[in-house]
């Protein structure tokens, strides 16, 4: 998920002496005049970037379609059928109570690795990001194989909470960095308390943050499915699946996904209007106060809670089994190649589709304004808001209804992460290709390139970056993703995800062991590894 | 002949009108200086003549072509101006190099190599170069020409502001544009860098006889490297003409007090004659014919006032005066003077031997002064 398109601004190492001076440097009336900003999009940008919206915009208007065709007495009486009324309790129950756990405890690790002198405070950082790089999922496998007892709401909601803490200590941390020590200097000369003068001065620049992170883990927590299923918990997304695999009830399903998808856009649009409110100026920032042993020794156990639980027992859990001589004896390697296999290839295939599909989209977005352009970037981000499972569910009818030759296809398999997983590329596409200056593309033009040899020689190069990333960001989430591949994949494909879903159900964890391991090395890994090399990418995990 | 013709031509930002109905004669070879205080234009006018803004009335002509006019702006690429932008812009993922051959086509240097081609005649014989060998021969030449031979195969972010201003120029250059527009391109640099620079370039860009606009809004460098100066103000052109002429006989008060210091007295009208502060100065009126008696404003430059101590034995002429303060700059200096009868006066003169703060002096203006209409 998305928290903000990372805009980070790199300074090159050892520029020397005479550079610019702050005097001469900004003339924004002109050079906004170079950018085609207030002009009209070419039409073949705009009707490309209109198709990939569309695109994007399938599984919900066909979620529409397939709920209300049943008509309104029998969505109201669907929704009003006991199960339903848990369904929606639970979901909301365990998104509310992870959500403030995860605000409570995020700022805390926020602030202390912030405003305290800790040792190693980068690589505490880094640690302190990992759980995103986990899906709930196996962290719930890597529980279950040491307790397998586990069940119900509290496993669920402490699991959830450790998994999605990063999206509130994040961009807390990235605020309290950038909001202004001054201010909070000059609120404790005027004779505040250092408590009252954070209250005062510093928090009013965090809340936003704070904010829009934990709205980021209330809509996980109800987009959540492989996690609550392993503990069995029953919220929409678990029940969306038992009404649609087990009594094949479609237009129940397709009534729980709708409710599920109103309360996921709640959440998102909420998370949008935070996010408006993000302050950007830099400020000079409150250098970290050193404390003593005993006091730093006290704050370990805040900072390091949440990836022991998220991360560190799992990976025990699972490494243990994997260790085991039974388990060891009873690989099947052919089998592990084949799932390798195909989970690489559907997210290399994702991520070239979303690319694809995203690049419009970005391009457009980058260098134009307007409401047309606003509202098919929007369009794009929708699969940020849709639950795996919905998109799923949504993508099943579509198939059998539209197109019945694809139904259980890869090709809708594939279609389906790229709609998910499409706001990741556009976000860092959209960054990056509107980090290129328009003025070194008007110098191509006077040089004597056409438009269209200047974006491939000027624009294309310096934003190349940004579109690996983007790929990168959408093939790591597709080997990561659950409910849709259960939902779309054709019979006889198996995931890395889906081996592991399927035997951890029937609670055959030895069996499962090599999966959850070659999982965490084929997505994890690379996923620590790209937050590593740019800093900001790890809140788009 | 490539002239450039800026013929009426307006300009405007949304509803702002940016440029309005300038006109201005550049002759082939000509460093032209386009000279106004910030937002005055001056950008829009370089921008409209690349190509990278449309006019909304007037149009441009370089030599027999065409370039722009309402309606049908020649894309830039097509154009044949180059332009050097404020920030130097480099492409910062192509070497010092490959920034200045950004412009120069591949494959060259490959088909003479092969033999197959008979070899062309360069484009650059008319402009009296030997026809470059190949890419890397046109490359190395123009690095050498800025005075940066062995940086080629440096990147962008190790240049120095100075270095980087010198590659954006060699990267104008080596398409051998008709024209070249130069956007404040030394305003980033330190004072020091800028002086030496400026003037390396002015020199450079009169050897290739490239036709130049330079954009700036430093009246010095305006002054000093321009043939012929644009003066530019909230879009109108105010004058146009040789740094002398900006400077001595400025079109308009406003002028006058841009480009330079100024001395302003009031006085009386007398034929030919102002009589002010000073005694009687011998003016000219500007913009208008005033008579006899009607009260003028008297405008001079500081250095056009002296200290004439031959003048103190005969009372008719000159204007006593006390030294009140001195500003000293080192090559010169800038002298209050309260004058006996009146206000006081800025004169600047050498700092060779330079009176004291509260010495007499007896003043007299050397030159004939500005007369401009009472406000």
């Amino acid at each position: 998920m998305t928290i903000a398109p990372g805009r980070e601004t790199t300074t090159a190492a050892g520029v020397p002496d005479t550079r610019i001076t702050p005097a001469a440097s900004s003339r924004p009336g002109v050079l906004a005049a170079l950018g085609p900003a207030g002009a009209r999009p070419p039409i073949a940008l705009l009707a490309a970037a209109i198709v990939a919206a569309a695109a994007a915009a399938i599984p919900l208007v066909y979620l529409l379609v397939r709920a209300t065709e049943s008509g309104l007495a029998t969505i109201v009486e669907t929704l009003s059928r006991g199960r339903v009324l848990e369904y929606a309790a639970n979901s909301l129950g365990l998104a509310a109570a992870t959500t403030v756990t995860a605000l409570v405890l995020g700022t805390a690790v926020a602030f202390v690795l912030t405003r305290v002198r800790v040792p190693f405070a980068r690589t505490w950082l880094l640690i302190s990001a990992l759980p995103l790089a986990v899906p709930s999922y196996l962290a719930g496998y890597g529980w279950l194989v040491a307790f397998p007892s586990l069940n119900g709401f509290v496993p669920s909601w402490l699991l959830l909470t450790a998994v999605t803490v990063p999206y509130v200590t994040l961009p807390v941390a990235a605020a309290l960095r950038g909001a202004s020590g001054d201010l909070e200097g000059v609120a404790r000369t005027l004779g505040r308390g250092p408590l009252r003068a954070f209250l005062v001065a510093t928090w009013p620049s965090v809340r936003p943050a704070a904010i829009a992170g934990s709205l980021l883990v209330a809509l996980y927590a109800l987009s959540d499915f492989g996690l609550v299923a392993m503990m069995r918990f029953p919220t929409l997304t678990w029940g969306i699946n038992a009404a649609y695999s087990a009594s094949f009830d479609r237009a129940q399903a397709a009534t729980l996904a709708l409710l599920l998808v109103v309360l996921a856009l709640v959440v998102v649009v909420g998370e949008r209007a935070a996010r408006r409110q993000l302050p950007r100026a830099a400020a000079r920032a409150v250098a970290p106060r050193s404390v003593g042993r005993g006091m730093l020794l006290a704050m370990l156990p805040v900072v390091a809670v949440a990836p022991l639980i998220g991360v560190g027992v799992p990976l025990l859990g699972l490494l243990s089994r994997l260790l085991e001589a039974a388990t060891l004896r009873e690989i099947d390697v052919p089998r592990l190649l084949e799932a390798v296999g195909s989970t690489v290839g559907v997210a290399v295939a994702a991520a070239l589709l979303a690319v694809a599909l995203a690049l419009p989209i970005a391009a457009l977005a980058a260098r134009y304004r307007g409401r047309l352009v606003t509202a098919i970037e929007s369009v794009g981000y929708l699969g940020h808001a849709l639950p795996g499972i919905v998109v799923g569910l949504s993508l099943v009818f579509f198939a059998l209804a539209v197109v019945p030759a694809l139904y259980q296809s890869i090709v809708v398999l594939v279609f389906a992460y790229a709609v998910l997983f499409m706001p990741k590329a556009i976000g860092t596409m959209r960054a990056g290709l509107g980090d290129v200056p328009p003025r070194l593309v008007a110098v191509a033009r006077t040089l004597g390139m056409s438009p269209l040899q200047a974006w491939w020689r000027v624009t294309v190069p310096l934003a190349l970056p940004s579109v690996g990333i983007g790929a990168l960001l959408v093939a790591i989430a597709t080997m990561k993703e659950l409910p849709a591949t259960l939902l779309l994949r054709p019979t006889g494909v198996q995931t890395l995800a889906t081996e592991l879903w399927n035997r951890t159900v029937v609670f055959e964890f030895g069996a499962a062991a090599p999966y959850a391991a070659l999982l965490v090395l084929v997505a994890a890994v690379p996923a620590v590894i790209l937050s590593g090399v740019r800093s900001s990418a790890k809140e788009e995990l | 002949m490539s002239d450039l013709v800026v013929d009426g031509v307006s300009v405007t930002h949304g509803s702002t009108l940016a440029i309005d109905d300038v006109s201005l004669r550049i002759r082939s070879g000509e460093l032209v200086a386009v000279l106004g205080p910030s937002g005055c234009g001056k950008t829009t006018l370089l921008l409209s003549i690349a190509g990278l803004l449309p006019v909304h009335a007037g149009s441009i002509t370089i030599g027999d072509r065409e370039i722009s006019r309402p309606g049908r702006t020649v894309a830039p690429e097509k154009r044949g101006v180059g332009w050097v932008p404020q920030e130097a812009s480099l492409f910062p993922h192509l070497s010092v190099g490959e920034n200045i051959g950004f412009a120069v086509p591949r494959g060259r240097g490959a088909r003479r190599r092969s033999g197959s081609f008979p070899s062309e005649v360069g484009e650059g014989a008319g402009a009296g170069h030997a026809a470059p060998a190949s890419r890397a021969a046109r490359i190395a030449e123009l690095a050498q020409l800025v005075g940066l031979g062995d940086l080629t195969g440096r990147a962008p972010n190790q240049l120095s502001g100075g270095q980087a201003q010198r590659v954006a120029l060699a990267r104008a250059l080596a398409p051998r544009p008709d024209l070249l527009l130069l956007d404040e391109p030394f305003a980033a640099l330190d004072t020091q860098l800028r002086t030496g620079l400026r003037r390396e370039v002015a020199e450079l860009l009169r050897d290739q006889g490239t036709t130049s606009l330079l954009v700036t809004h430093d009246q010095e460098e305006a002054l000093t490297l321009a043939d012929r100066v644009a003066v530019l103000r909230d879009g109108h052109l105010e004058q146009f003409g040789t740094p002398e002429e900006i400077y001595q006989q400025p079109a308009s008060d406003w002028v006058a007090s841009f480009v330079g210091d100024v001395v302003e007295l009031p006085g009386q009208w007398r034929g030919g004659r102002v009589l002010c502060a000073l005694g009687s100065v011998e003016a000219s009126a500007v913009g208008f014919t005033p008579a006899d008696g009607e009260t003028v404003r008297l405008m001079l430059r500081p250095e056009w006032i002296v200290p004439r101590p031959d003048l103190l034995a005969q009372a008719a002429a000159g204007a006593d005066a006390r030294v009140a303060s001195i500003s000293y700059a080192g090559h010169d200096a800038m002298i209050t003077a309260d004058l006996v009868d009146g206000p006081s006066v800025l004169l600047r003169m050498a700092a060779v031997e330079l009176p004291e703060v509260g010495d007499d002096v007896r003043l007299a203006v050397q030159r004939p002064g500005l007369a401009f209409a009472a406000a």
